[in-house]
């Protein structure tokens, strides 16, 4: 079953054109990485996904509820959540004021508590510095908070925009290992946004490239990886890229 | 030591005041990036809503005859109602708007508010009486202090408390502090938008509504003028305190108050009338040694 569907988007940013005519289909419990070159419109089809920013063409539905015109604050109802690039913690809140913020959609009070009681079982050093304000957190710890703030929310889906930005490699295993055993175990969907593909490999799932704001290839992650396809997205053209587009 | 005790009960209603002042601008500075402008003509619509609208020189009482408690809580609602209403009016739609287009737009709305209250209630400062009892003094470590004094000392000491702990404590402090950090993110994680800033504006409004009793009281004025001349030093005090931090507002709103009052007090004679230029001398030192304000904790700053 499709969960979240992208249809025919556009995105820009004055007139500089940010992701051009892209259809994406996610489903139930997949696990997507979106790879490609800097600039290819990775991070704005995430953003424009949210709400963060608008499509100028074309629509966006999760679950069957139209997403395209929605505030973000709606579209976070609906069950999505996302991990944003650089992390964008609130650095003067503490750790725990960080995971309470997205709380306030929620109905259930009372699992509130036994969430964030998860949260620091998952996480011992979020528990540990609860207290601490959460922009003296390292960058590491950051991305932790960052992915359990967006739990907080109790979502469906989630969206993770470069989680291996600035970390070191053994925290990005750390980050990764996290972020499968949580699908796991909530039967979340993930859309990730990675820019390496050998990682995207490595952790598995499906794999689609971008590349000019549009998808350039796409296939299983671990196949894609050692294909030509990635050097044609980096590099220039290919057949694999030639027959995506036409 | 007279004089001590006189300069601190001067200076701490002054700083008090201006730090009222300086949070109302700062509250809204944190969660819309506006500096708003009208806020000091929220200050004089709340004066002049004590009054009956006309032109004679010494006013009629209108709300001012209510009772204290009435009065307090009518006008505190008031501050906040013109403050809402401003937003859903002006500010809400131009919130994808620049920030400077959204300050030019709080100057229009604040002429627009002025030249309200002068068609209703002319140009002329009129004498009103409210609660002149406030202004006898009373003996306290030797100095002679205005009742009034110890109020505002006190009444600004409870709402820095009041609103210190809304913002810690409760659901809409917290989404109001994560939205003055980074409205967006917050927004992504469920935070509504309108809610938060429709908060922020009535709070906002409430402390005008404060600083306009206080105010009048201590002034026995209604003109037009007073709430540009007070939103001047408390825009200048949340600059010296680092816009949107709350706690910069504060400190810097009675840092200028207590500087103000001692200045006045030590300057030489023939200096005296020039002492806003000295005022206005240490703030530019202050903003050339620290341009991003005095107080702004090195935690904010998130990691990259």
């Amino acid at each position: 079953m499709s969960k979240l569907g992208v249809f025919d988007i556009s995105v820009r940013y004055g007139k500089v054109p940010a992701v051009n005519d892209l259809t994406l289909h996610v489903t139930e419990g997949e696990r997507v990485f979106v790879s490609g070159p800097n600039g290819a419109g990775k991070s704005s089809l995430l953003k424009a996904i949210s709400g963060a920013v608008a499509t100028s063409h074309g629509r966006i539905e999760m679950d069957g509820d139209l997403l395209t015109g929605c505030a973000p604050e709606a579209i976070a109802r609906l069950g999505l959540s996302m991990v944003p690039e650089g992390r964008e913690i609130f650095g003067a809140l503490t750790v725990e004021e960080n995971l309470r913020v997205g709380t306030g959609l929620r109905r259930d009070a009372s699992a509130v508590e036994e969430d964030i009681a998860d949260i620091y079982d998952s996480f011992p050093i979020l528990g540990e510095r609860r207290g601490a304000a959460a922009g003296a957190l390292s960058g590491g710890q950051q991305q932790m908070l960052a992915i359990g703030r967006a739990l907080m929310t109790n979502p469906k889906l989630i969206m993770v925009d470069e989680p291996s930005l600035g970390l070191a490699p053994k925290i990005v295993d750390q980050v990764y290992d996290t972020l499968c055993a949580l699908q796991e175990e909530r039967g979340l969907t993930l859309l990730i946004v990675e820019q390496s593909s050998l990682r995207a490999a490595r952790v598995g799932g499906r794999m689609v490239l971008m590349r000019g704001g549009r998808i350039v290839g796409e296939g299983n992650a671990a196949d894609m990886a050692d294909r030509d396809a990635l050097a044609a997205a980096y590099f220039g053209n290919s057949p694999t890229e030639t027959e995506a587009t036409t | 030591m007279t004089n001590l005790a006189q300069l601190f009960f001067d200076a701490a209603s002054l700083g008090g005041l201006y730090a009222m002042a300086a949070l109302g601008i700062a509250l809204i500075f944190g969660v819309m990036n506006l500096v708003n402008f009208a806020h000091g003509e929220y200050i004089a619509f709340c004066v002049f809503a004590l009054i009956v609208p006309s032109t004679d020189a010494v006013a009629m009482m209108f709300l001012g005859r209510a009772p204290a408690l009435v009065l307090i809580l009518v006008v505190l609602a008031l501050g906040g109602l013109i403050a809402v209403a401003s937003e859903y009016a002006v500010f809400r739609h131009l919130r994808r708007a620049d920030p400077v287009a959204m300050m030019i737009a709080s100057f229009a709305l604040g002429f627009v508010i002025r030249n309200a209250l002068l068609a209703a209630y002319g140009g002329r400062p009129k004498a009103i009486s409210l609660w002149p009892g406030l202004n006898t003094p009373v003996n306290i470590a030797g100095a002679s202090v205005p009742l009034l004094q110890l109020i505002v000392i006190v009444t600004t000491l409870l709402v820095v408390t009041g609103l210190a702990l809304l913002l810690k404590k409760t659901r809409i402090g917290l989404e109001m502090r994560a939205a003055a950090e980074n409205f967006t993110m917050a927004r992504l994680l469920g935070v509504r938008a309108n809610r938060v800033i429709t908060g922020a504006f009535a709070l906002s409004g409430a402390l005008a509504a404060a600083v306009a009793l206080i105010m009048a009281t201590q002034t026995g004025v209604a003109d037009v003028k007073m709430g540009g001349q007070i939103m001047l030093v408390a825009f200048i005090a949340t600059v010296l305190g680092g816009l949107g931090s709350l706690p910069g507002a504060v400190a810097a709103g009675f840092m200028v108050g207590i500087v103000s009052v001692v200045l006045q007090a030590w300057l030489p004679l023939d200096a005296r009338p020039f002492r806003d230029a000295f005022l206005y001398t240490l703030v530019i030192v202050c903003l050339l040694l620290r341009p991003q304000g005095l107080f702004v904790p090195a935690s904010a700053k998130p990691r990259v």
